[in-house]
């Protein structure tokens, strides 16, 4: 979740208020958002995903004042479009772009890092990092409107943070911007912002202008957004506004601005008007267990930042900003109840069960295998799910699950067995007096014609200077022989232990498992100096063998 | 004790009644314990034993006998002191002053006055004006006294009672001395059994033998005593892993609250790990930094087209981007166990039901103290026409109740899936308010995705490692996952899995 960093004093700049940090503190508990650092004036806190409008002080200033009761949110005010966008000409692959003005603020150097620091937010969470929407802010006053969003070759321009022109193949080789977002952009087809004198605004979503940014001398802005999913567009588009206008200080006005060109979306933007709700007060209380009368409601959801526009007493009508484009549904409202009531205030219910508690069988079959496996003197051990797949390959495992995007190679395949763990587990405990004795009981996933299946599996492992396979038999005769079953043998192969040393394990003629003597090359390879006999029943056969149940087969399709 | 019957007796209480017979078959005990190298004290317990086999009796005497005073002792010595004047005086010429006397004779001030009137009194000497003169009169009565007195001091110092004891003692020169002592006396039985050698000394055992145990040697013989102060060999048990044990008392626990186990597949299509969680497919947590993506298999096939129709239209009704079903079939490694709960819920429907599991999940990170790159959910929901947040709250407290974590405290938080969404911080002795209870109620999306109305249903997927971490007293999470047997043996059961 995004890590933003706001000023005290800027907070309460935009708030029109004295705030104190405890009462900050306050605002951002019930927000969602936690504290993470508090130095000076500095302020460091961890917005939650869904409330993207604190993502910068501009949001968090107007959500303290409406807590703390200083300011009331209501209906935003939207002027008729005085210019227009043309977006016919745009890049298939990036069709839209839409624009809002905001007249009237007021910029010092730390508001534009506050609006700087939203957008950049706001392209990591919601923006599939500008391959979804990307936004944009200029100096209107620097800018010939109308606008148009078009596709182009090539272009000139100034990029933002630069000094010298650049074509925009120069742009996409030479900027870090420019690298790092290149796959976004295709050749021949660039997508270019440009006034109607032909002055490039923006390269989007690689970079905007250098010449018609905004500075401390800005008075109006103009914002844009630019991608391929319109709706999300329009909401990044209201955050930013709204947010924008706050540096206004209650003088800023919003300017809609026509869109052209294109079917389906709106005709201006950006669109303020918020969503209407109506909450059904029996539904909240069946949802939370809790609600108070419809005037509390009101009360709790004004300082949530609603505006309640009809009060009846079995339900309210709500009014949600266009900044909470987390507001979906009445159990949205019915959260911001409960927050701003205050969870510390719900009390903890206990509901009785309806029905008894039980274990899984593969948990009850894993209890049992384990007991018998401690008396017969083996110790338990835990192993990781994932595992090298270099490793695998080498101890002659082919078909396992094998991860995309590993983070580090010694764990980059999940086990297709408990036998690799099994001779980790030796590996790891060299350093100790033979005979070791270690068992696991653990989950592993094996490819069964191409489909991951997750099992259960009991991996066992014996090494002694003096060892055969017959101590191995031993052992598993002795589990079944607990488990009231008999143990039939047929030769049996594993990637890692000896042909013709290697035993399949029969129960009541099913298939159950297999051990076996590990092979000098493996036990070489690995380091490991005295004979190794090692094993592994899979749970899931053994319960169906000996009629305890059928375990359903665990694989990804619902 | 019958005629003609064997004693057995332990090695040490035969050696008192061995002693105590060469000493002539009586004795004080102090005597018979110093002639075994004991103190009085060491053998009673011997004794007992003796007196009640009947072998001897003990009996308990008091003990008068006179004894010289330090004053006796210096009288021995040095003569008396009207002795000593008498012939100082002489030495003198038969006339001194007082002061002279007690310097020349060395006899001290306070002996000297009472000195000086025996003298007078018995005639021998005068003084007047502190000069004391010598008087010529008969000695010899004088003399017999004197050589009484020491003659009686003699006796005295020899241990016997002399005719003049009164006088001695009321001079202060000797003293009665009273003390109670144990006279041990072998019996006639004792003697007899003793004469006829039917007391038998019993053999010391430092290990019983199948042998000893089957030849009845055992009966009357005496066990080393165990020296408990000598460190034992050190060794270790087999046993459950730490870890092991832990998750099956959280198992316990929650079957112990109703809860039923369900368990699902560790690999996972986006589809039930994302999308019908109503997570949007630009969401950040899953890209490639925070999901493990499965390498070279082939999507899903052949998945229900109600499903994905489902989630098809969750997603782009609640937030209105064009949804990827190719995107959705991907498969990776589940990143929590909430799909487990999701295909419960395809499963199983409305109703009123809890379930829970208890598995690993995935996510990229790179293994440290407080990160690995797979660990434990806990993982639930409760199902039910009824069930609210606040229910949600309470099974979070009796979570925390069982599992010895306190108090719990709540606070509003974010997750895609649920709304409204908790997060449960328990207080930790040194960390301060900790988070672990995330939950929240399934969002109308969700449901609808799994093909479900009309119910409510709390859900939650704990992080169970970092409880286990704190239960368990381990601070590397690495060592939860361990197959290291040094290790795994130095980490013992803690009390909240006992209680």
């Amino acid at each position: 979740m995004p890590v933003v960093e706001v000023q005290l004093w800027d907070v309460a700049r935009v708030a029109n208020m004295d705030i104190s940090l405890e009462e900050l503190e306050r605002v951002l508990t019930v927000l969602k958002a936690e504290v993470e650092e508090v130095s000076d004036d500095t302020l460091t806190y961890e917005a939650s995903h869904d409330r993207p409008d604190l993502y910068s002080a501009e949001g968090l200033g107007r959500a303290a004042a409406i807590y703390l009761g200083k300011r009331r949110q209501g209906r935003y005010v939207v002027k008729d479009p005085v210019t227009e966008l043309d977006i016919s000409a745009a890049p298939r692959y990036r069709p839209y772009a839409f624009l809002a003005i905001v007249r009237g603020v007021r910029l010092d150097d730390e508001a534009i890092r506050q609006l700087f620091q939203l957008q950049e937010k706001l392209h990591l969470s919601h923006c599939g990092d500008r391959a979804l929407v990307s936004i944009g802010l200029y100096d209107l006053d620097r800018l010939k409107p109308p606008f148009r969003y078009v596709a182009v070759k090539e272009a000139e321009f100034v990029p933002l943070g630069y000094d010298k022109t650049m074509s925009l193949g120069e742009v996409l080789e030479r900027t870090e911007k420019g690298v790092r977002y290149a796959d976004l952009v295709r050749k021949g087809e660039y997508p270019l912002l440009v006034d109607s004198s032909g002055e490039v605004m923006s390269f989007p979503p690689i970079l905007n202008s250098e010449t018609n940014k905004v500075t401390e001398e800005t008075k109006n802005v103009l914002i844009d957004v630019t991608g391929t999913e319109p709706w999300l567009m329009l909401k990044v588009l209201n955050i930013v506004t709204t947010s924008v206008l706050e540096r206004g200080y209650g003088r800023a006005t919003v300017e809609s601005v026509e869109i052209v060109g294109a079917k389906g979306v709106p005709e201006r933007t950006p669109d303020l008007r918020g969503s209407v709700l109506r909450v059904e007060l029996r539904d909240v209380s069946g949802l939370i267990g809790w609600v108070g009368s419809a005037n509390d409601v009101k009360a709790v959801l004004e300082r949530m930042g609603y505006s309640v526009e009809g009060l009846f007493k079995d339900a309210v009508v709500v009014w949600a900003p266009p900044w909470r484009t987390d507001v979906l549904s009445w159990v949205d409202v019915a959260e911001d109840i409960a927050a701003g009531y205050g969870y510390w205030k719900l009390r903890p219910e206990i509901l009785p069960p309806t029905h008894w508690g039980r274990e899984h069988i593969l948990e009850r079959m894993s209890s049992v295998v384990r007991d018998v496996m401690l008396g017969l003197g083996f110790s338990e051990v835990v192993n990781y799910m994932l595992i090298d797949a270099k490793l695998l390959r080498g101890l002659g495992y082919e078909r396992f699950v094998e991860i995309e995007n590993p983070k580090m190679v010694t764990y980059s395949a999940v086990r297709p067995s408990l036998l690799p763990s099994m001779l980790l587990t030796v590996k790891e405990n060299t350093g100790l007096t033979p005979p070791l004795k270690m068992f696991e009981i653990g989950d592993a996933v094996k490819l069964v014609d191409g489909e991951p299946i997750t099992y259960r599996g009991l991996g066992f492992v014996i090494a002694n200077t003096k060892l055969s396979l017959t101590d191995g038999l031993v052992i598993v005769k002795a589990l079944f022989r607990s488990l009231g079953a008999e143990v039939f043998l047929r030769p049996g192969k594993t990637p890692v232990t000896i042909h013709g040393r290697t035993a399949s394990i029969i129960v009541n003629g099913e298939d159950v498992g297999l051990v076996g003597e590990i092979h000098p090359r493996v036990l070489s390879a690995l380091g490991i100096e005295y004979p190794v006999v090692a094993g592994e029943l899979i749970l899931n056969d053994v319960a169906r063998a000996l009629g305890v149940g059928n375990v359903p087969k665990l694989s990804p399709k619902p | 004790m019958g005629k003609n019957e064997r004693i057995v007796l332990p090695d040490r209480v035969y050696r008192v009644l061995e002693v105590l017979i060469g000493l002539g078959g009586r004795a004080p005990a102090e005597e018979l314990a110093r002639s075994l190298g004991k103190r009085a004290s060491d053998i009673q317990r011997d004794l007992a034993e003796l007196e009640r086999l009947g072998l001897v009796k003990v009996i308990k005497d008091v003990i008068k006998r006179p004894e010289l005073t330090p004053e006796g002792v210096e009288v021995l010595e040095n003569g008396l002191p009207e002795v000593r004047v008498l012939n100082t005086l002489e030495a003198l010429g038969g006339e001194a002053s007082i002061s002279e006397l007690a310097k020349e004779s060395g006899v001290i001030d306070k002996e000297l006055k009472a000195a000086l009137g025996r003298l007078r009194r018995a005639g021998l000497v005068e003084i007047s004006g502190g000069i004391v003169r010598l008087v010529g009169s008969d000695r010899s009565s004088f003399f017999e006294t004197v050589s009484d007195v020491v003659k009686g001091l003699k006796e005295v110092a020899e241990g016997r009672y002399p005719p003049n004891f009164g006088e001695l003692r009321r001079r202060r020169l000797v003293k009665e001395v009273v003390s109670k002592t144990q006279i041990i006396e072998v019996t006639k039985e004792g003697a007899l059994a003793w004469s006829e050698g039917r007391v038998i000394r019993a053999r010391v055992i430092t290990a019983l033998t199948p042998e000893i145990i089957r030849s009845g040697e055992w009966e009357g013989a005496e066990f080393k005593e165990f020296d408990l102060s000598i460190e034992v060999p050190t060794i270790h048990p087999v046993r459950k892993h730490p870890y092991a044990y832990f998750l099956q008392r959280v198992r316990e626990i929650l079957v112990g609250m109703g809860f039923v186990e369900v368990k699902g597949p560790h690999i996972e299509s986006e589809l039930l790990n994302f999308d019908a969680l109503f997570v949007p497919q630009y969401h950040p947590a899953r890209r490639g930094t925070d999901v493990y993506f499965v390498k070279g298999l082939p999507r899903l096939e052949r998945v229900s087209r109600e499903l994905v129709e489902r989630v098809k239209e969750i997603h782009e009704k609640g937030w209105r981007y064009k949804w990827s079903p190719e995107r959705a079939l991907r498969l990776v490694l589940r990143t929590h166990t909430t799909p487990v709960s999701i295909r419960t819920l395809m499963k199983r429907g409305a109703g009123e039901y809890r379930v829970f599991s208890l598995d690993r999940v995935f996510r990229p990170d790179t293994p440290d103290p407080t990160h690995l790159m797979e660990f434990h959910q806990l993982e639930g929901i409760i199902v039910g026409k009824r069930v609210t947040f606040r229910h949600l709250l309470g099974f979070f407290t009796e979570l925390a109740k069982e599992l010895g974590l306190g108090e719990v405290m709540f606070r509003p938080a974010y997750f895609p899936f649920t709304e409204p969404s908790v997060e449960g911080y328990i207080k930790h002795p040194k960390l301060g308010w900790i988070e672990v209870f995330p939950g929240g109620m399934f969002r109308p999306e969700v449901l609808n995705a799994a093909g479900v109305s009309g119910v409510n249903v709390a859900a939650w997927g704990i992080g169970i490692d970092r409880i286990a971490m704190l239960v368990l007293g381990i601070n590397d999470i690495r060592d939860l996952y361990t197959n290291n047997l040094t290790k795994i043996r130095s980490t013992p059961y803690p009390k909240e899995v006992m209680r």
